[in-house]
C-alpha cells in the first residue's frame, strides 16, 4: 500500500497520523483556549446534571466563556488555601453558614452589586436580607420527614420529634458538619428556649433527643429514611419531594412553629480577574427561565418572585410571599463566633 | 587509582536518590509543614500578618474532651490490632507450611479478595449486616429470638469489626513471609527433644516470627489509627476518633492550625507507641537488636 501511494513514506505516514490524532484530542482546547474561563462551585447529584447538560452549556454559549465547575465538597477550605489575589474559584456557591464563615476571612465580597445584578430586583426580601451574605438563589424549608407507614400521624409541631415512640428510629445531623443541623439546634433555643440564641436551652433539648441517629449529608438521611432506618427526622422539603412520583412511603411537614430556611447562596470572591462574568453569572442563575428549569428538577424554591413553576411544584415549594413569610433564617454570623464552643459541647452531647 | 574511585560518584546513591527525594518531598515536608502550620495563627501564604502561637495546643490541653478523642482513637486501633493479630496469625502460619500449591494458591486469594474492592464498599456491606434493619437484626427478629433490634453499629465494637475485616490481609501478608523464612527443623529439633508441638510452637516458632508480629502490628496499628471512612460510617458519628476530628476542623470549622496540632499529637502519639512496642517486644524476644 505504502509503494502504491509512492509519495507516502512510512515515517510521513506515522508522523501524519501522529499529528492528527493529537490535533483531533487538542482541537476542542485549542478552539477555546482563548474563552474566558469562569471556575464556580456546584453540587453534584440531580443539580449537576442539570448544570452540566442544560444551564451550563447555555451559559457558556450566550457569554462566549467556559464554565469550570467544582462539584468535590468541601469548598471552603481549598479557597482558603489558594491565594486572595487569584483566588480557586470566581463565584461560589455553597449553603449560607459557609458563606458567611468566608466573608468573615474575606474570602468572599459580603454583597452583590444591585447594579451589576439587575435580576436582583426581583427577589425575595430574604434572599438579601442582612442574614445573607452574596445572593440566595434557591431556599428549601427545613422540618419533618416522616414515614407514612408506620401509623404516625397528626404532627404538626416540631416537638414532636421529641416523643419517646421514635426512639430508635429518631434521625438527626452531626451539628459541627451540617448546616440542616446547626439551624435545628438554633431551633431548639426557640422552641425551649427565650430563643434561637438560648444555647444552654438547646443544649438540654438535644441531650432529650437521644437516641437519635445521626448522619453528616441529607443524602445519607433520605436513605435512611426510604430504607426505614428512620421513622422521623430533619430534613429539608427537597429531600422528600425529589422521590416525588415514586411511590415511596414518605412526607415532610412544615411544623406549625415555622420552617428554617436552607439558603443556597452565591457569592463572587474579591480576588476574581472574572468579575463582570461573575456578576454574569449570578444575574443569569436569577433569571426566571433558569431558576424554573432548576427549580423543577431538585425541588428548591426559586427566590425571584417572578417564576412561575408548574402547579404540581407551585403547590409545594415556597412560591408565594405568604409561603415564603414562614421561613426562619438563621443569624450564621452570631452562629460562627461560637462555632468552636458549640462543636465541642454537641461533639460531648451526641457521643456513644 | 584510589583517587579516581573516591570522586567517582556512588552510583547506588543516584539509584536511591529519586526515592529519597520523592520521600523528603511526600513524606517530611507536609509533615514539617504540619508541624510549623500547628503554631502559627493563619496560613503565611495567604494572609498578610501571622504570628507564633500555642493556643492550638493549649486547646487541646485545656479540654479533657480531646484527651477523650485521643484514648478513643488509641483504644480503637489497639484492639483492632490484636484482634487482627489473632486471626491473621493462625492463617499466615497455615499459609506459610501448607504443601500444596493450590492450596496456598487458594488461601491467598481468599486473603486478598477483599482488598479487591474499595474500603467504602466493604465498610457499606458491614453497614447492611450491621445496621437495624441489617440482615443480622431482622433474621433474629424474623425468627423471633429479639423484639429490638441489637445495637451492632454505632458502637467501637462495630467499628473494630470493620476495621478488622479490612487490615487482616496486611497482618496476614506481612507475618506469612516471616514465618515462611523460619526453618521448620528448628520445630521439630524441639519436638526430638521432648517438647509438645504447643511447646515448640511457642519457644521456637513464635519468638522467631515476633519481627513479623511487630511489623505487622506496626502496619494495623497505623491504618487502624488513621482511619477516616470506617469509623464515621460504622460509628455513626456518634464515635469520635482524631481523623474525625481533624476533617472536621478543616472541613468545617476551618481552622487549620488546629487540625495541624492534633494532626501532630496523633504522630507524636504514634511515635511513641511504636518505640515502647518495639523496646517491649525487643526485651520479650531477647533480640535487642530490634530495637
Amino acid at each position: 500500500m505504502m509503494k502504491a501511494l509512492g509519495f507516502l513514506s512510512r515515517r510521513r505516514f506515522l508522523t501524519a497520523s501522529a499529528s492528527l490524532g493529537i490535533g483531533t484530542i487538542a482541537a476542542p482546547y485549542v478552539a477555546r483556549a482563548d474563552d474566558p474561563t469562569l471556575r464556580i462551585t456546584g453540587w453534584g447529584g440531580k443539580w449537576g446534571e442539570v448544570m452540566k447538560s442544560e444551564i451550563g452549556p447555555a451559559f457558556e454559549s450566550e457569554f462566549k466563556c467556559k464554565l469550570q465547575i467544582d462539584s468535590a465538597f468541601p469548598y471552603l477550605p481549598k479557597l482558603q488555601a489558594s491565594s486572595r489575589s487569584a483566588p480557586i474559584y470566581d463565584v461560589m456557591h455553597t449553603n449560607s453558614n459557609e458563606q458567611w464563615a468566608a466573608a468573615e476571612m474575606g474570602l468572599v465580597e459580603p454583597k452583590i452589586d444591585a447594579k451589576l445584578v439587575p435580576n436582583l430586583a426581583d427577589v425575595y426580601p430574604y434572599a438579601i436580607s442582612d442574614k445573607i451574605v452574596g445572593v440566595s438563589i434557591f431556599t428549601s424549608a427545613i422540618g419533618l420527614g416522616m414515614r407514612t407507614d408506620k401509623g404516625y400521624s397528626g404532627v404538626t409541631s416540631w416537638k414532636e420529634l421529641w416523643d419517646a415512640k421514635y426512639n430508635g428510629v429518631r434521625g438527626g445531623y452531626v451539628i459541627p458538619v451540617n448546616s440542616l443541623g446547626q439551624a435545628f439546634l438554633m431551633m431548639c433555643g426557640t422552641l425551649f428556649g427565650k430563643g434561637q440564641t438560648d444555647l444552654d436551652a438547646a443544649y438540654m433539648a438535644l441531650e432529650k433527643l437521644k437516641p437519635i441517629k445521626i448522619v453528616d449529608f441529607t443524602g445519607a438521611m433520605e436513605k435512611m429514611l426510604l430504607s426505614g432506618e428512620v421513622g422521623m427526622c430533619v430534613i429539608h422539603d427537597s429531600g422528600i419531594y425529589r422521590y416525588d412520583g415514586q411511590n415511596q412511603p414518605t412526607d415532610f411537614i412544615s411544623p406549625s412553629e415555622g420552617v428554617l430556611s436552607l439558603e443556597q447562596v452565591l457569592t463572587i470572591t474579591p480576588g476574581s480577574k472574572m468579575k463582570e462574568l461573575a456578576n454574569a453569572y449570578v444575574n443569569y442563575m436569577l433569571r426566571p427561565e433558569v431558576q424554573k428549569r432548576l427549580a423543577e428538577t431538585v425541588w428548591y424554591s426559586p427566590a425571584n418572585r417572578k417564576v412561575k413553576l408548574d402547579p404540581k411544584y407551585d403547590a409545594k415549594l415556597l412560591t408565594t410571599p405568604e409561603k415564603v413569610s414562614k421561613l426562619i433564617q438563621v443569624d450564621w454570623k452570631w452562629y460562627n463566633e461560637r462555632k468552636d464552643e458549640i462543636d465541642q459541647r454537641v461533639n460531648r452531647i451526641f457521643r456513644a | 587509582m584510589s583517587s579516581t574511585a573516591t570522586t567517582r560518584p556512588n552510583g547506588l546513591a543516584l539509584f536511591i536518590l529519586p526515592s529519597a527525594l520523592l520521600f523528603a518531598l511526600f513524606f517530611f515536608l507536609p509533615i514539617g509543614l504540619m508541624a510549623v502550620m500547628s503554631v502559627l495563627t493563619g496560613n503565611p501564604v495567604v494572609m498578610p500578618k501571622v504570628a507564633f502561637t500555642t493556643r492550638h495546643y493549649a486547646r487541646m490541653i485545656g479540654d479533657p474532651f480531646y484527651f477523650e478523642v485521643i484514648w478513643t482513637t488509641i483504644r480503637i486501633g489497639l484492639v483492632t490490632t490484636l484482634v487482627a493479630l489473632l486471626i491473621g496469625y493462625p492463617l499466615a502460619h497455615w499459609m506459610a507450611r501448607i504443601k500444596s500449591r493450590s492450596g496456598h494458591a487458594l488461601l491467598l486469594m481468599a486473603v486478598l479478595a477483599p482488598m479487591l474492592t474499595g474500603i467504602v464498599v466493604r465498610t457499606f456491606a458491614w453497614m447492611t449486616l450491621l445496621s437495624d434493619k441489617g440482615v443480622i437484626n431482622e433474621t433474629l427478629i424474623s425468627l423471633g429470638l429479639i423484639s429490638q433490634p441489637l445495637k451492632l453499629m454505632y458502637t467501637e465494637t462495630g467499628i473494630v469489626v470493620g476495621l478488622v475485616h479490612i487490615y487482616v490481609p496486611f497482618m496476614v501478608l506481612t507475618l506469612t513471609g516471616v514465618i515462611g523464612r523460619i526453618d521448620e527443623r528448628l520445630e521439630q529439633a524441639a519436638e526430638n527433644l521432648g517438647a509438645s508441638p504447643l511447646r515448640a510452637f511457642i519457644e521456637v516458632t513464635l519468638p522467631l516470627s515476633l519481627p513479623g508480629i511487630l511489623a505487622g502490628s506496626l502496619l494495623v496499628f497505623a491504618l487502624a489509627i488513621s482511619a477516616y471512612v470506617t469509623p464515621i460510617l460504622l460509628g455513626g458519628f456518634q464515635i469520635m476518633t482524631l481523623p474525625i476530628l481533624i476533617y472536621q476542623q478543616i472541613s468545617a470549622n476551618f481552622n487549620v492550625g488546629f487540625a495541624a496540632a492534633l494532626g501532630i499529637i496523633l504522630l507524636m502519639i504514634s511515635l511513641l507507641l511504636v518505640i515502647a512496642y518495639n523496646r517491649a517486644l525487643g526485651l520479650v524476644s531477647g533480640q535487642r537488636e530490634l530495637q
